[in-house]
This record gives C-alpha cells, structure tokens and sequence, in this order.
C-alpha cells in the first residue's frame, strides 16, 4: 500500500492502443532491410528476429505495471485477479503462437515464405491481443482508482479504528486529527479508508478510519466492508476496535461482541484496545449483568485494554489516543531492541556523562537579563520593535538601507557616525591605530635616551631614520663608484695632462734659466719682440672694425639675406670668415706675404642691396621676405631645389620597400 | 529555546552567523528577516553585530568566539575589525589570527572553558586561542573528523556531537570538555552540526528543516526550556529509537 508505488503505476492502454504501440515497436527496433538474394538462413534469422521482438513487447507491455502485488490488498481480489489471469493466458498464448512461428520459419526457404510466416506469426498475435479489450479497460480503471486513494504508509505508527457502522469512528477521528471525515447518523457514512495525522512523543502518528464491519463470513462481505479487512490483515498497527453500549447505532452489544470475537484472528500481535464509545449516554456499569458479562469477556482478554470513552463531552479522548500510541510505541521498540538495527544508532540513545578531571568548576553562564525578560510575542500590541518592522515602515526589503552603525558601543554616542578614511596620504589609516600609542611613543623615547645617554649614537656616523634613507644613501656611494670607473673609461683616449699644463710664463722661464746657469737675456729679447708684434696686431684690426662701420653694417645686412637664400653665397662668407682668422692668428699666409704690404684684399661688396630695390621699407621688405618663404614652403618640403626641379631621384627606394614592416614603418626604416 | 530559521533558503544558519554567550554575529542580508529573528530573541541582552568577514557572508565559519573573546581570520579587513571592534563591548578580546586553516569556526570548537581544535593547527594559534578565548586548548578529531568546528556544537550545558561518534569517543570527549555529550543530527538529518545550528547557554536556533525530534534532542542536551540532558536516554528514547532504528 505504498502510494508512492502505487501512483507511479504507468497507464494500461486499450487493446487497440497496445497492438499499435507493439507492432510500431517491432517496426522501429529491428532492422527492415531485407533482399531476396539473401542467403536464406540469413532471410530466416530476420524473421525469426522479427517475431520473437514482437512476443517480447507484449510480455513486457503486459503485466510489468501490474506485478505489485500490493494492490491485491485494497482491491476487489475476484475481479481484479480474473483480468490479470487473462492477460497472463494471453501472454502465453503469444509466447507459444512465437514458439510455433519460429520453428516453422527455420524451415522456410524463400523470403516470400518467411515473410508470409511472419505477417501470419504477428497476425495471431494480434488478434490474441485484440480479444483482450475488456480486461485492459478495467485494469485501467483500477489504476485510476488506486491512484486517488489516500496515501497510507503501512511501515509508520498507526492506530486503525475499525467497528460496527454507526459506532463513532469518524467523531473519533475528527477530534484527535485534522482529517474531517464526513461524519452522519447513518450506517456505511464511511465507504473507503480515511487517513489522519496526529503528534505525540515526539512523533507523528497516522490514524486510520475504516468503514464499519458487520458481522457476517468473509464470503458474504462487500466491497466497503473488504477494504477494512484487508487493511486490519496487513496493517500492523494499534487496533481501537469501538462498542457502542448505548445501542443507538443500531446493533445489539452481543453482536458487537459476537463480531470482536469473529475478526479476533486479525488482531493478533497486534495491541488491542477496546474502546466502549458514547459514554455520555451510557457506561459500562449501566448494562445489565449478561451483558456486560460479554463485554468483561472481551476485557479479560490477554493483551486487550479498554478505554471509556466520550467523543461527543471529549472524556476520554486524550486518554485513548495515549494509551493506544504508548501501547504501539512499546510494542514497536521491543521488536527494534531485538533487530540488528538497533547497534547503528545506540551511540545516539547515549548521554556521555564527563568524568571529572580536576578540580575547576566550569559554570555555565546566563545572564540575569534574561529571566526577567518578557518572551517576544508577534502578536503582543507592545512587542519590541524589530528591525524587520523599522524595515516594512521604511518601504520593505532592499529599499530600507540597515545601519550597521547603530548599535556601536562608544564611549560617546555622537561618535557613532564619523566617517574615518580608510586611506590618509596614502597611508592606510588602520595601520596607525594603536590605543597605547602615547605609551609606546613615551617607552620609546626613554629608551632612546638611555641610548644617547650611554653614548650610543657617538660612533655610528650612518644612523638612518628608516629604510628610504638607508637606501639612499647606498645608491649614492654606488654612483660614486660607477662615475668614477666610467670616467676612467673616458680617460683611455684623452692626453693626460691638460693644454694648460704646460704653459709657463717668461719670468718662470728665466728664473729656470738663470738657476741653470744660462743666460737668458737672448731670449727674453726675443719674446718681448714677439709679444710687441702680437700686441701691434691686435691693435691694428681693432682700428680697421671701427673705420669699417658702414660697410659692416651693410655687409651684415647682406649677411642675413643671404642666410637663407642660397648655399653659394653662405660658402663665400666662410671663407671670408676664414681669412680674417687666419689674420688674427697672427700666423703670416702666402697671400698676405706675396702682397708684401700686409694689406689683405677684401671681398668687394656692392653698395647697394638690390634683394631691397622697389620696396618701400624695413616692413614691407620682411613680409616680401616672408611671402616668399611660404611659396617655397611646398618646394622645400619635397626636397626639390626650384620650380624647375622636377627630378624623380629613386622609384621606389630598396630601403623603404624590402622586408618585413611593422606598423608605423611605411616611411622610414 | 530553539528557533527554526533559514538565511535566504538556507538551512545552514551556523554558516551566517555566530552565537556566543556575550554576543551574536549576524552576516548582511538584504532583507532583516535572519536578523530580526536573532533581534527578538536576543535584543537587549548582548549584542547582536551584522557584520561580513573579508566580503563574505560565511561569518560563522570563518570566525571562533566564546563569551571572553572573538578570533577572526586574516582575511578580514581592517574596516571590519574596525566595526566589530566598535559594536562589541571592551569586555570581549578580539584578535585576527594569522593562520593558514582560516576558516576558524570550522577548526575550532569551544565553549567559555574548553577548546577542541584541529589537529593540525599552528602552535601559536593554539597560544592565541588560550590567551584570547580564556580557555584550555585540545587538539581533538570528532568520529574521525579533523573539522571539529563543523562537526560539533558545544557550550557550557553540553554538546552535540556528530551522529556517528562512538560511545567511547563521546566519553572521552565528554572528560575533556566537562560537559554532558549527546550524539546528533540537525535540518533532517544533516550530519554538520557547526553549520546547522547556533546555540548558547540559554537559547538556540537552527534550520528550518530541523525536525521535532531533532529539535526535542537539541533542547534537551543544551538544557534548553529546562529539559535535561537525561531525557534523551529517559522519556524520549523510544520515540528515537522507533525513528532512528
């Protein structure tokens, strides 16, 4: 009676539906190429293939769904039993049609043959099948049927209230569980199990009400009256067999009784309790004596309690239900006790008691708040107000934004919502925090004079403050060493003295002289001579710069025309230049010799700059210049010497067009 | 008293928060509903700190407290620090541990006096967890579990141990922290103690799949509601043995 089994049950399809699912399958599952030039036990195999698949369907279609055999307890047996008998001759009906088939297709010797064998073989079976209609629409229904039953598990607690219609089952029921079972002053109100929940000791509890029994062979019983039966066959569970001793269901006592000692059988090994209902109309001691004589007898049963009870003032009710679960429930662990189970979990029904070890007395520890607290109540007007209520004002989740902050513990409350840095001049803030930094500092410090005290620091030239500094200070020195070997690298082509090394003055040199006793008067001589004529030179140019204003000026006017205007032109002033230094020099040249005079030859230059005829003045003659310049500008950009250069000098230039070019490397290489 | 809860469809509340006797960590959520059910238990008695532990939400098992002190890895921020140490009184240490099992609340197990912890834990993490937590340190496995944190919820009433701790292991336990042991499950059978359940000496709260049994077990092992620890060999051993067995 397991539901989950029983709902899990696939449908029955009709005879027509099953032929199509069955011969569809035999289609799709083996192969259906097949060619008369075949050899023929190859031909045969096919066949034979194709037949047995189909007998195979039907056995697995048949009665796979059916094998629970649970259902056989809480449907009509007869009926159900005859359909599947049927359905089980039909199979093997088939499996015999298969049998013959296949033996008679070992001995075909054409593909026509087999195949005709083969449409004959699926044929029978067909028409086997289709004569099975009738039982599969019933097993169909059974299964409906099944599926809508309530879902009973026969392993867990249960207590089954089984009686005579009529005698309060269902009140009873009602008032220990939820189940609301309908509940009328007629027989049969109750026509299939009822299934109800309850909690005790920690449990859960199913009750079952089953619909009223009377007294009569197990032959003669219904439907409704079967289905109690079977479940007090094989249910094992608390049985609360009800009496009504007040007779307003309709039965005498003794037949009450009669029916009790009738189904006694199913009751055994089972906890029985006798549960005398309607005791608000009358009890037991209200009976007369034969009677009561036959309910007594039943009471003095070995193994059978009994419980007064009231289901409509309620007496008793609570009473019955603990008594019928502490019954079950002893019953249920004796059997456990005796099981192998038990030694997987006998950890777990074990209080590990501390063996003391010392002395210590390790309190636990509650604070005094909480037995004077009054118990939060959801529904007190004057509950605390929670967070989650601030929250539903405030617009509900994820629109109410909780401050963490706001139940800081500060020495100053106002405190609470300062906002700290996390970062400060890219120190991270926490870093510093520190509550005994003035004593650390202080600590510090008196060390540190301990230290100067003791004289510490007087031999150390290279203290640093921090490790920057130590750094520094090791990358200057390694400077020092690199410039120095670098410059002596430079040395190795360098004259090692310098141009001024040698020089020496005509005092010095006399002294030298005199002291080596040489006369130096000759060359003092000499070099009085020198420096006169030295001196007389120099004299002379300065003289001829300032006769030679004017030209000078024109020349340099010249000068900065032609700068820019040609490369002819800048060479001749070079060589002007040139000149003038060699006669600064003071080194006689072979031109000035030839001459005799001493007298250079100047360049001549014209009076006038014609680059300047026409314009009117100083600027107009720069825009000239300057209009000039950026009609050239294009000219120049190209390297071309004029408007008539029109030289194309190199195509495609080697270096510009072979390899490989990255990026950025389509014009220079 | 047990309270049945969940953290946004979760059953492991020991993962988001953590309860001690003198404080209640609560991880952030993005409604109140966890922690207003910790605020009306526990509101006004100690305080209860929304707080994440390096960004995460796993607050309960990153961090080992009892009431003396709190032990947070070193994952956590120094923001958090910050904001922990601000909303938890002075009485209680709190100290970041640098330590390379850093999910604290699974390598330790500890009530106010005694600590279980893993095996293989840094020595000077045990110093640390003996200096701040104010208690004796043992390194200890739990039904051959070096995640003692996780298997086990300890305070000083009693335990609950995992289910399949043997009798002997759980009077040796037992002996060691000084407390009644008790070997259970959480939300229907869940054998991770640590993460299905919070509880300190007068409250817990667990899972919302915890089932009436397992509740009963709990409550009467933590002396919960006045329930004693004897009740789980006493009037409750049958209704355990006909579930369990």
């Amino acid at each position: 009676m397991s539901t989950s089994g029983l709902k899990a049950i696939a449908p029955v399809p009709t005879a027509a539906d099953f032929l199509d699912i069955v011969l569809s399958k035999t289609q799709r599952k083996t192969p259906t190429v097949i060619h008369k030039n075949f050899k023929i036990s190859r031909i045969r195999n096919f066949y034979m293939r194709k037949v047995k698949f189909t007998q195979d369907s039907f056995d697995e279609k048949d009665l796979h769904p059916f094998l629970s055999s649970l259902m056989n307890v809480l449907y009509d047996k007869n009926h159900y039993k005859l359909a599947l008998g049927q359905l089980r001759t039909a199979r093997h009906l088939i499996d015999h049609v298969a049998k013959d088939y296949v033996r008679l297709l070992k001995f075909g010797d054409s593909l026509y043959r087999c195949k005709q064998l083969k449409r004959a073989a699926l044929g029978r079976m067909a028409t086997i099948m289709r004569r099975q209609k009738d039982p599969l629409a019933y097993l169909e229904q059974v299964r409906q049927h099944i599926s809508r039953l309530p879902s009973i598990d026969p392993n867990t607690r249960t207590l089954l209230i089984c009686g005579y219609p009529n005698v309060g089952k269902s009140s009873f029921i009602n008032k220990v569980t939820r189940a609301d079972v309908d509940v009328q002053p007629y027989a049969f109100t109750t026509k299939s199990l009822f299934v109800g929940h309850l909690d005790y000791k920690y449990l859960r509890w199913q009750v079952i009400d089953t619909p009223g029994i009377l007294d009569h062979p197990l032959e003669e019983m219904n439907t409704i009256e079967m289905q109690s039966i079977t479940a007090l066959a094989h249910l094992k569970s608390c049985v609360l067999y009800f009496m009504d001793l007040s007779e307003q269901c309709g039965y005498t006592v003794e037949v009450q009784c009669k029916l009790f000692h009738s189904i006694k059988p199913l009751f055994s090994g089972k906890p029985t309790v006798l549960v005398i209902n309607k005791i608000d109309v009358t009890r037991l001691e209200d009976l007369t004596s034969e009677t009561r004589a036959l309910v007594q007898e039943i009471i003095d049963i070995d193994g059978v309690q009994c419980v007064h009870v009231s289901c409509y003032s309620e007496e008793g009710v609570m009473d019955l239900k603990n008594k019928a679960c502490d019954a079950l429930l002893a019953q249920r662990v004796d059997a456990k006790l005796k099981g192998s189970k038990i030694n997987t979990i006998i950890n777990r029904i074990h209080v590990a008691q501390p063996k003391p070890r010392d002395g210590v007395v390790r309190e636990p520890f509650v604070p005094e708040a909480i037995r004077l607290r009054k118990k939060y109540d959801k529904n007190d007007p004057d509950r605390r107000k929670l967070e989650r209520d601030i929250e539903l004002e405030e617009g509900g989740a994820g629109v109410y934004n909780i401050s963490l902050k706001k139940n800081y513990i500060l020495a100053n409350d106002e405190w609470k919502n300062d906002i700290i840095p996390e970062i400060m001049d890219g120190k991270n803030i926490a870093d510093f925090i520190d509550p005994d930094i003035a004593e650390k500092l202080e600590a510090l410090e008196r060390e540190e004079e301990v230290l100067e005290a003791e004289g510490f620091y007087d031999d150390h030239e290279d203290m640093f403050d921090s490790d920057d500094e130590r750094d520094a200070a090791a990358a200057k020195v390694a400077l020092g060493h690199k410039s120095e070997a670098q410059s002596k690298k430079k040395m190795k082509n360098k004259a090692r003295l310098p141009r001024t090394a040698g020089l020496r003055s005509l005092t010095d040199l006399t002294a030298d002289l005199t002291k080596a006793g040489l006369d130096p008067s000759r060359v003092q001589e000499r070099a009085v001579m020198i420096a006169k004529m030295r001196g007389a030179a120099h004299k002379r140019k300065r003289d001829e710069n300032e006769d030679g204003m004017d030209v000078d000026d024109e020349h340099d006017g010249h000068e900065s025309a032609t700068e820019i205007a040609g490369a002819r032109e800048g060479e001749s002033e070079t060589m002007d230049v040139d000149e003038e230094e060699g006669k600064e020099d003071g080194t006689p040249r072979k031109r000035g010799k030839a001459n005799s005079g001493g007298v250079i030859a100047r360049k001549h230059a014209p009076r006038s700059n014609r680059q300047l005829m026409g314009l009117r003045d100083e600027a107009q003659a720069s825009k000239a210049l300057r209009l000039r310049n950026l009609g050239q500008r294009g000219r120049n950009m190209l390297a071309k010497a004029g408007e008539s250069d029109r030289a194309i000098r190199v195509k495609m230039p080697k270096h510009l067009f072979s390899g490989k070019r990255k990026a950025g490397k389509t014009n220079r290489r | 008293m047990a309270t049945r809860l969940q953290f946004e469809n979760s059953n492991d509340v020991g993962v988001f928060s953590k309860l001690t006797n003198s404080y209640c960590l609560v991880a952030i959520q993005g409604s109140t509903n966890f922690y207003s059910t910790f605020e009306a238990e526990l509101h006004d008695v100690i305080p209860i700190v929304h707080t994440s532990i390096g960004g995460t939400r796993i607050v309960g098992r990153l961090t080992a407290g009892n009431r003396h002190g709190l032990l947070v890895p070193s994952s956590t921020t120094d923001q958090e620090l910050q904001h922990i140490r601000n909303a938890l009184p002075d009485s209680v240490a709190l100290q970041r541990v640098e330590e390379r099992l850093s999910a604290l609340g699974n390598v330790i197990a500890s009530n106010d006096h005694v600590a279980l912890v893993h095996p293989d834990i840094d020595r000077e993490t045990e110093e640390i967890i003996a200096d701040v937590l104010k208690v004796e340190v043992f390194r200890q496995t739990i039904a051959d579990n070096v995640l003692v944190g996780s298997y086990c919820a300890i305070t000083n009433q009693g335990g609950l141990v995992h289910p399949k701790t043997s009798v002997q292991d759980q009077d040796e336990l037992s002996s060691l922290l000084q407390v009644p042991l008790v070997a259970g499950t959480v939300n229907r059978g869940s054998d991770v103690l640590g993460a299905g359940l919070v509880v300190n000496d007068w409250c817990a709260f667990t899972g919302l799949d915890t089932t009436a049994t397992e509740i009963s077990v709990i409550e009467a092992t933590f002396k919960l509601q006045g329930q004693n620890s004897s009740a789980v060999v006493g009037e409750m051993r049958d209704a355990l043995i006909d579930s369990w067995a």
